[in-house]
């Protein structure tokens, strides 16, 4: 047992490779965490995927010894779609350390990881780092943290991740600065439960914060939100290798083998109190079920790949409270789900990892986010736009909004406009934070967010302009479905939910778009897009008149048998849509969200 | 049922760049060996062939005409000697018109070739430099009269349409051309790009732009209008014929009668299996010259495979399939459609239904 005195826990928080994880590889190297010759770059980013994307999807947290001190550093997601994970992460702190690239400056999630911290009460180290780079402006973005955080310019300390300048200063500073945990370790157990991951031998494992009481192994627990009692099995820390402990006491960071097999029954931001008498009578604040904002269906390219899509989800569902899914029927794509997701790389990662760790090939219908169809006082949710109801059959329909912050060079301010107008946008405010950055607040359709729109501001910013939303509600607006047709017949997975404005524009963009794609058919197939009963753009697919081989004698019959083989299980491996026979690829090209559909918009 | 016979003849003047036959160049040397094997490997054929009643004879290639008349007329000879071979029997040699003359003509007619299928191609200059051949038109009439001069009453043209440049004015004057001639028989094929040519490798690199199949498809119909009103019949997918002259040998395939080839990569089949010999010349010679059969490779064709071949090679001859092997409901849109029409019972493809007879067969078979 560590005296809470010598405890402290804190987290990092920095805008996407700003360098957050070669920072901690150099905290465990100070404070020999890790053995030299088992060190490795971005040490704590244990999964494949987030080492290769660089970032880090799971929050973790290790134990590092620093002279008396324990330190416990938590390590949080850093991206916008995974706010309320980052909240339950800095819930589990005292301090935060706010890091920011001297090359880069302040970017949105800056500011974003920014006012979560200070919301959350934790107090705040600022720090600059990568100073070894040439490019470093340290004055600059030092002048411009100071006056984010509203300190004195010298509090703002300079590190090096890469070379390990500086990371003996920000030790101490954070020895200094941030305050030992409070809590009660006689009082009824409460631990707040921040992340959990699921391990095939070992079942949920929860990672917790003690606030009060103690966590000991083989004691009856109870998981106040979800109203489930277990017998936990090994409670433990990372040091940074899993090690078991006899307890975890108020103040303290680790991981709970909590005996349960299904991750649903531990929810981040639960609390887990004892089971029985001297139970907590109330829960840690904050915790919320997770929402997801964006939602796609996914189809199995094999129909008969059903059942190992359900499992696959099943499993990965383990690991990902946020993954919601409900089974979906398309008439084009057969047997489904309709997934939602946290945002578009939370989406990105899970189909990913569907296809790397399961083998299956995936159907992405494009991403849409809920609507809410409104008739007098009562409102249904929708989120699949081919279940939208007939215009006349509501009153009227609301989307989701989101308040967006951009930060961006000064001269790229005109494209960000313009973008942010196409986009539904409406300019809130803008400031200068310096006569070259500039950071812009706008109001906007999370439809258009999730629709490209970051690749866009990218491209259009030469890489330059930084974003983070938050969303604000639901807000009326005229919303139409545009319906696809296919010689007369509507093809569900094509429908799409756009503004009145947009709606024709759209129709005629799918609509040339599967020109190309579908293949010639023994008929003219007429390519339709529809707003209710009026068709809006319309092409044609001439019929094929040529398809046969013109040499057939004695050398050729074999390898003609087998073109037509091939040509058969081409066609086996294509959707019949009423007569009209679908390539896959014609699927996976048409709801493709990518920068030559927007460059067409 | 009667039996074929096919000789492949591997070598050329020079190779042209749509073609993926197994031809060479520049193994002219090799003609006097080769044709010593060919009379070895029918000698080693013939135990198993040789109650099969003979009635077609084809020398292809390649050029057979390459070789001297004297070898050409032994070889017939010894293949007459070694199996059933019909005294009517339809004997085919295919020839370049660069590679023939009245008196070369004659010759082979003398030594029993009677029917002479010529590789015309285009009587457009353009598109025989785009498909690489060396001769020009004139040469095509030049062969063609000295055929006549020579004796053949059974000569074949072989056209190729949609090359890149060709419009369908060129083409309408190719088949004007070609009747005039008034050949018994024409084959004409729509240009075909093969991967493995050179042909192939300037389409995928796209320096030549591949054969518009609607441009081929227009060609298509303007043949079978021009040459029907010249009175040939349409009896296969690229084939007419003026009555009397279909050529035996080719309906053999078509028919899944039995056939066996003999030369380099020369395919073979009888009873549901199908072999080839080796492809390369010199391998072949030197397997016949150790005294073993140059077998290559085999396949015996399971029911499924034979049912689909008998059904694709029926609807390309226009015997059409009996209605009653098809699942009640499949052939009705082509009927309704137009590609196909029901004779009696049959259902035979219409011109646009041969056009696409590869959706037919996907269509009608499961």
């Amino acid at each position: 047992m560590t005296d809470l005195s010598r405890i402290r826990n804190f987290c990092i928080v920095a805008h996407i490779d700003h360098g957050k994880s070669t920072l901690a590889d150099r905290l465990l190297e100070l404070t020999h965490a890790v053995a030299d010759r088992d060190m490795r770059d971005q040490y704590l980013d244990k999964m494949d995927l987030e080492r290769e994307r660089g970032i880090t999807i799971k929050a973790q947290a290790v134990r590092l010894a620093y002279g008396e001190l324990e330190l416990n550093l938590i390590d949080t997601p850093g991206h916008v779609d995974f706010t309320y994970e980052v909240s339950r992460s800095l819930a589990a702190c005292e301090g935060a350390v706010l890091l920011v690239d001297a090359v880069q400056g302040i970017e949105a999630q800056t500011l974003a990881n920014f006012h979560l911290a200070r919301d959350a009460g934790l107090a705040i180290v600022p720090v600059l780092n990568k100073i070894d780079l040439p490019q470093a402006d340290v004055d600059e973005t030092r002048r411009e943290l100071a006056e984010l955080v509203d300190v004195p310019l010298e509090e703002v300390l300079a590190v090096s991740g890469k070379t390990g300048e500086g990371v003996t200063e920000l030790l101490e500073r954070i020895m200094a600065q941030v305050p030992p945990p409070t809590g009660d370790r006689n009082a009824p157990l409460r631990a707040l439960i921040f992340d959990s991951s699921f391990d095939p031998y070992r079942g949920v494992v929860a990672y917790v914060r003690v606030v009060d009481g103690a966590l000991g192994a083989r004691s009856r627990v109870h998981f106040m939100a979800t109203g489930l009692d277990s017998e936990t099995e090994e409670p433990g820390v990372f040091a940074p290798e899993p090690s078991p402990v006899t307890a975890l006491e108020a103040g303290e960071v680790g991981y709970l083998v909590t005996g349960l097999k299904d991750v649903h029954q531990v929810k981040v931001g639960d609390t887990i109190t004892s089971a029985g008498k001297g139970r907590a009578t109330e829960p840690l604040p904050g915790y919320r079920e997770p929402l997801p904002m964006v939602w796609s269906g996914l189809f199995p390219a094999e129909g008969g790949d059903y059942s190992e899509l359900r499992e696959a989800l099943d499993r990965l569902k383990l690991n990902d409270a946020a993954l919601a899914y409900e089974p979906e029927t398309s008439q084009a794509l057969g047997f489904g789900f309709r997934c939602g997701f946290l945002g578009l790389l939370h989406m990105d990662i899970v189909k990913e990892r569907l296809e790397r760790e399961f083998g299956l090939e995936l159907i992405a219908t494009a991403p849409n986010v809920e609507f809410h169809i409104v008739r007098g006082d009562q409102t249904s949710v929708v989120h699949n736009p081919s279940e939208m109801p007939q215009p006349g059959t509501y009153d009227h329909v609301e989307e989701p909004m989101v308040l967006a912050t951009i930060i961006t060079p000064s001269e790229y301010l005109g494209a960000i406009f313009e973008l942010c107008q196409a986009r539904r946008g409406e300019l809130l405010d803008m400031k200068y934070l310096s006569p070259e950055r500039a950071e812009v607040h706008y109001h906007l359709p999370l439809a258009e967010i999730i629709f490209d729109f970051f690749n866009q501001l990218k491209s259009r910013t030469r890489g330059y302009a930084s974003l983070d939303y938050e969303p604000t509600g639901y807000e009326q607006s005229d919303l139409v479905r545009v319906d696809v047709l296919l010689h007369g017949d509507p093809v569900d997975a094509f429908s799409s939910v756009v503004h009145r404005d947009k709606a024709q524009q759209y129709g005629r963009q799918m609509v040339e778009r599967l020109r190309e794609l579908i293949p010639r058919q023994l008929f003219d197939v007429a390519i339709q897009a529809s707003i209710g009963s009026r068709i809006v753009a319309r092409e044609t697919v001439k019929a094929k008149r040529k398809d046969v081989l013109a040499k057939c004698y004695g050398g050729d019959i074999t390898r003609k048998r087998k073109l037509l083989e091939t040509q058969k299980k081409g066609k086996e491996r294509m959707r019949r849509v009423g007569r009209v026979d679908v390539p896959q690829e014609a699927f996976i090209a048409a709801l493709r969200v990518d920068e030559k559909a927007e460059a067409k918009r | 049922m009667t039996a074929g016979l096919y000789v492949h003849v591997p070598f050329c003047l020079t190779r042209c760049g749509y073609c993926d036959f197994n031809a060479y160049a520049g193994l002219d040397h090799l003609a006097s060996r080769y044709v010593g094997a060919l009379l070895s490997e029918a000698r080693l054929a013939a135990p198993g062939w040789k109650d099969e009643d003979v009635a077609s004879v084809f020398l292809g290639g390649g050029t057979p005409t390459t070789l001297e008349v004297a070898d050409l007329k032994a070889l017939l000879a010894h293949l007459r000697q070694t199996f059933a071979v019909d005294s009517h029997a339809e004997v085919t040699i295919e020839a370049n018109p660069d590679t023939v003359d009245t008196a070369k003509l004659a010759g082979l007619l003398e030594s029993g070739y009677t029917r002479l299928s010529m590789g015309a191609q285009s009587f457009d200059r353009a598109v025989l430099a785009v498909l690489e051949r060396i001769h020009d038109p004139t040469s095509v009439r030049r062969a063609m009269s000295a055929a006549r001069e020579a004796g053949y009453a059974n000569v074949n043209l072989d056209l190729i349409y949609g090359a890149d440049g060709e419009t369908v004015g060129s083409w309408e004057r190719t088949l004007r051309e070609a009747i005039e001639l008034a050949p018994e028989h024409v084959s004409a094929y729509a240009l075909t790009i093969e991967p493995s040519t050179p042909l192939g490798r300037k389409v995928s690199r796209g320096a030549v732009p591949a054969p518009d199949p609607d441009v081929q498809a227009d060609m298509f119909e303007l043949a079978c209008e021009l040459l029907a009103a010249a009175g040939y019949r349409h009896y296969e997918v690229s084939n007419w014929a003026k009555p009397g002259f279909k050529c035996v040998h080719n309906l053999g395939y078509w028919e899944r009668r039995p056939y066996l080839g003999l030369g380099a990569g020369a395919h073979s089949y009888r009873d549901d299996r199908r072999w080839w010999n080796v492809r390369p010349p010199e391998e072949y010679l030197s397997t016949v010259e150790s005294g073993r059969l140059p077998v290559g490779g085999e396949e015996r064709l399971e029911p499924s495979d034979a049912y689909l071949e008998e059904v694709f090679l029926r609807l390309r001859i226009l015997e059409g399939v009996p209605s009653s092997w098809v699942e009640p409901g499949r052939s009705e849109p082509f009927v309704e459609s137009g590609l196909l029409r029901d004779e009696d019972g049959a259902l035979v493809p219409t011109e646009r239904g041969m056009l696409v007879l590869n959706e037919l067969v996907l269509g009608l078979v499961e």
